[in-house]
């Protein structure tokens, strides 16, 4: 990792130099140019709900017509028919978002890891919950580069409905065909691997693989897939990831080292969604909390030291956040 | 971009009812609007007894695209202190049984933005601003009160001495009668807004508390802020939580605030504002009836946004139901419940 920083919580704004920033562009505010929606909540309905193999379940939601449709990298919270065992909503990332007879679609990869997930699995088609959102900033796609996008395990979902549009001939940057770098421990757990493979190669995308234990794809992981790929690729690449934190600090480590862009999904354990309780704080890089612009960042997207997962991500670029810090 | 949920409009004055005037359940739906709901707060009138509980509703604009803020009894902001605070790092939350835990620290944007930016945004949403603040000494609360007292369209105040989860200021500091009674008396003369003192729960005595509070001078109190909690992650052998402890909130806690809350009602004659896990009409008729003034809406902001409406809506079509014209004929049913009894 580049830049070291001190211990928890005590990283005190404004204060000393900007040490090795070396090789990474000069930071400005706001890269980003994601569109900005407002989210509602509405109920809807499950339309499918099916196994998708290595214990992921595969989800399709309708939401009324005046549900924004998501973009790709951002989320949405369910909130199960109450009254429910558990009281909070759960983030989902939307792995794909289409307009049906007017209403809003969407498809979500997830895992039953828990109470609420697991009550969630045993909705049937036909029942109902509420979604609010969309939420977050999603992936900025319209970033110039080549596309390469960097998928673990069911992260693989959001980053699909990624390379869909940026091949839509609607897309700024016009019908781009990505990279896809898909990682796992095992073959196991390439979670829709099939639907992976069908769907990237419908939009001109190429995909490689990567086992730890050599299962499928080369024995290594997506650093390894990255470290290939670089030198072959035509131009500067752009980094777009979802998956583990623990795979986002590596892709994050690779691109600060090389001045290349990288936007990183991330998570936290959260209870809003909307930016109101606080309670999803990232902590920001020294670089961006130096930078940090209090009258033009909205507060609802954090403050000099942390970012809210929420509402300023879930995406980040590599350079925003301490990734010593990120757990 | 999609269309937001609108609030239903309503035209003023409409809560102002024909005093004491019956209704039937037949006519329920168009008379649930009629009922009287309005509320004293020391000098407060409000249209009616829900207010959204400081640090769940933001600094009010943030939900306002799906509640109608001006409808609201009031809207307490998060609670602001003289500097910005960044908050404690990740670990923030745990969803525990039909509550959660939170370690937020008390980040906010401090006094300067609050004042330029963040008042003023909810002044133009017509909301009533009623502005929580906090302090690590009573000298950070003179200083507050003296640059936000006479704040144009804050109604009010309320001193959160109860925060669970900082160092400094905190629940355990203020927790102390002499030291609430002197502040509350170095306060009052700073504003002719209300002056609300938000009460922790985990303390030996509320009632002493709540008496020492109304000694001080103080208008009204909110009973309670969020109990100490802990939640652990047996197999990474830590807290769920960032600093072990966190403030617990939500369903959960309904019955302990009711407690709580009825047992400062009961101690003092200033109004006592309920606050504790609250989530629906029903809800704040159980603290309306043990004698609280008003209610909070908190956590329940964070699963439906719209929840403090909702809660609204359904006061009226309880008493509505009931044939229960004003609330002030529901208010303090119970407050004599167990009275007499060791
Ligand atoms: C923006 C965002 C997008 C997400 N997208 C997806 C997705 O597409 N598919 C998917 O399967 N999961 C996704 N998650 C994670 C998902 O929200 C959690 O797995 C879920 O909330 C767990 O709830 P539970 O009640 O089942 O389990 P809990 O008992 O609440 O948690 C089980 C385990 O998951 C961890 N956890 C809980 N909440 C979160 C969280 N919000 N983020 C990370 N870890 C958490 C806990 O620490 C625990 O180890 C996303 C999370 C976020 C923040
Ligand atoms: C995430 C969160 C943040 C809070 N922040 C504050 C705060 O800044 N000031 C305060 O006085 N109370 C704060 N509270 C306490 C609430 O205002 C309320 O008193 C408490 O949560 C109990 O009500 P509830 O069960 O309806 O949430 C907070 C509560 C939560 C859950
Ligand atoms: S989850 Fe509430 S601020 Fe992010």
């Amino acid at each position: 990792m580049s830049r070291a920083e001190q211990g928890n919580g005590g990283a005190k704004a404004g204060a000393g130099v900007n040490g090795n920033a070396k090789s990474v562009a000069p930071l400005r505010v706001s890269t980003r140019t994601v569109p900005r929606t407002r989210w509602i909540q509405a109920p809807a309905i499950v339309r499918r709900h099916e196994d998708e193999g290595a214990a992921h379940r595969w989800l399709e939601l309708e939401a009324p017509g005046s549900f924004a449709t998501p973009l790709p990298g951002q989320f949405i919270q369910i909130l199960l028919a109450s009254p429910s065992a558990v009281l909070l909503p759960r983030p989902m990332s939307v792995a794909s978002a289409r307009r049906r007879g007017g209403r809003c679609v969407m498809g979500f990869l997830y895992a039953p890891v828990g109470p609420g997930t697991r009550l969630l699995a045993a909705c049937e088609p036909g029942s109902s919950v509420e979604v609010l959102g969309p939420l977050g900033r999603g992936f900025p796609l319209d970033q110039p580069g080549i596309p390469v996008l960097i998928a673990c395990w069911r992260g693989v979902a959001p980053l699909i409905f990624a390379a869909r549009s940026l091949a839509h001939p609607s897309a700024r940057r016009r019908g781009r065909r990505a990279e896809f770098l898909f990682g796992a421990r095992d073959r196991a757990h390439l979670v829709g691997l099939e639907k992976a493979r069908r769907e990237i190669a419908a939009v001109q995308g190429r995909l490689q693989l990567a086992t730890d234990d050599g299962s499928r794809g080369i024995r290594g992981n997506v650093i390894d897939l990255l470290e290939r790929l670089a030198p072959r690729l035509a131009g500067t690449p752009v980094l777009h990831a979802c998956g583990p934190h623990a795979m986002l600090k590596a892709v994050a480590g690779w691109a600060l080292s090389r001045g290349v862009r990288a936007h990183l999904a991330m998570e936290s354990v959260m209870a809003c969604g909307t930016g109101v309780c606080r309670g999803c704080p990232l902590p920001r890089s020294r670089a961006k909390s130096e930078a940090f612009d209090s009258a033009s960042t909205p507060s609802l997207w954090g403050n000099r030291e942390y970012a809210m997962c929420c509402t300023e991500g879930p995406v980040f670029e590599a350079r925003d956040l301490d990734w010593e810090r990120v757990e | 971009m999609s269309r937001a949920i609108r609030p239903r409009s309503r035209a003023p004055g409409m809560t102002r009812a024909p005093r004491f005037r019956a209704v039937g359940p037949s006519r329920e739906r168009e008379s649930a609007h009629a009922i009287d709901l309005s509320t004293r707060i020391g000098p407060l009138e409000l249209a009616n007894p829900v207010l959204v509980a400081s640090g769940t509703f933001g600094y009010g604009d943030e939900y306002a695209h799906v509640v109608d803020v001006s409808a609201l009894g009031g809207v307490i902001t998060k609670t602001v202190t003289l500097m910005p605070r960044a908050g404690n790092p990740a670990g923030r939350i745990a969803e525990t049984a039909a509550g959660m835990l939170n370690s937020i620290g008390l980040e906010n944007v401090g006094l300067e933005k609050c004042r330029s930016e963040k008042l003023p945004k909810l002044r133009s949403l017509g909301a009533t601003i009623v502005a929580s603040v906090g302090g690590e000494t009573p000298d950070d609360l003179v200083r507050l009160l003296e640059a936000l007292g006479d704040e144009p369209g804050v109604a009010g105040f309320e001193i959160n001495f109860s925060c669970p989860n900082v160092a400094e200021g905190g629940a355990r500091y203020w927790a102390d009668p002499s030291r609430l009674e002197h502040t509350l008396a170095h306060l009052r003369p700073l504003t002719r807004g209300a002056l609300i003192a938000k009460l922790p729960p985990d303390v030996t005595s509320i009632a002493d508390l709540a008496i020492a509070c109304e000694r001080g001078g103080a208008d009204a109190l909110t009973a309670v802020n969020t109990f100490v909690g802990l939640a652990l992650d047996l197999d990474a052998l830590k807290s769920k939580l960032g600093r072990a402890t966190g403030g617990l909130s939500g369903p959960a806690i309904k019955p302990l605030a009711l407690a709580r809350c009825h047992e400062a009602v009961r101690a003092v004659g200033i109004p006592v504002i309920g606050s504790g896990g609250i989530e629906s009409g029903r809800d704040a008729m159980e603290f309306l009836a043990i004698g609280a003034a008003a209610v909070q809406v908190g956590t329940a902001s964070f699963i439906r946004p719209g929840a403090s409406s909702t809660v609204l809506d359904e006061i009226r079509e309880f008493l509505a139901s009931r044939g229960i014209a004003r609330l002030d004929n529901w208010r303090g049913c119970l407050r004599d419940l167990g009275q007499g009894r060791a």
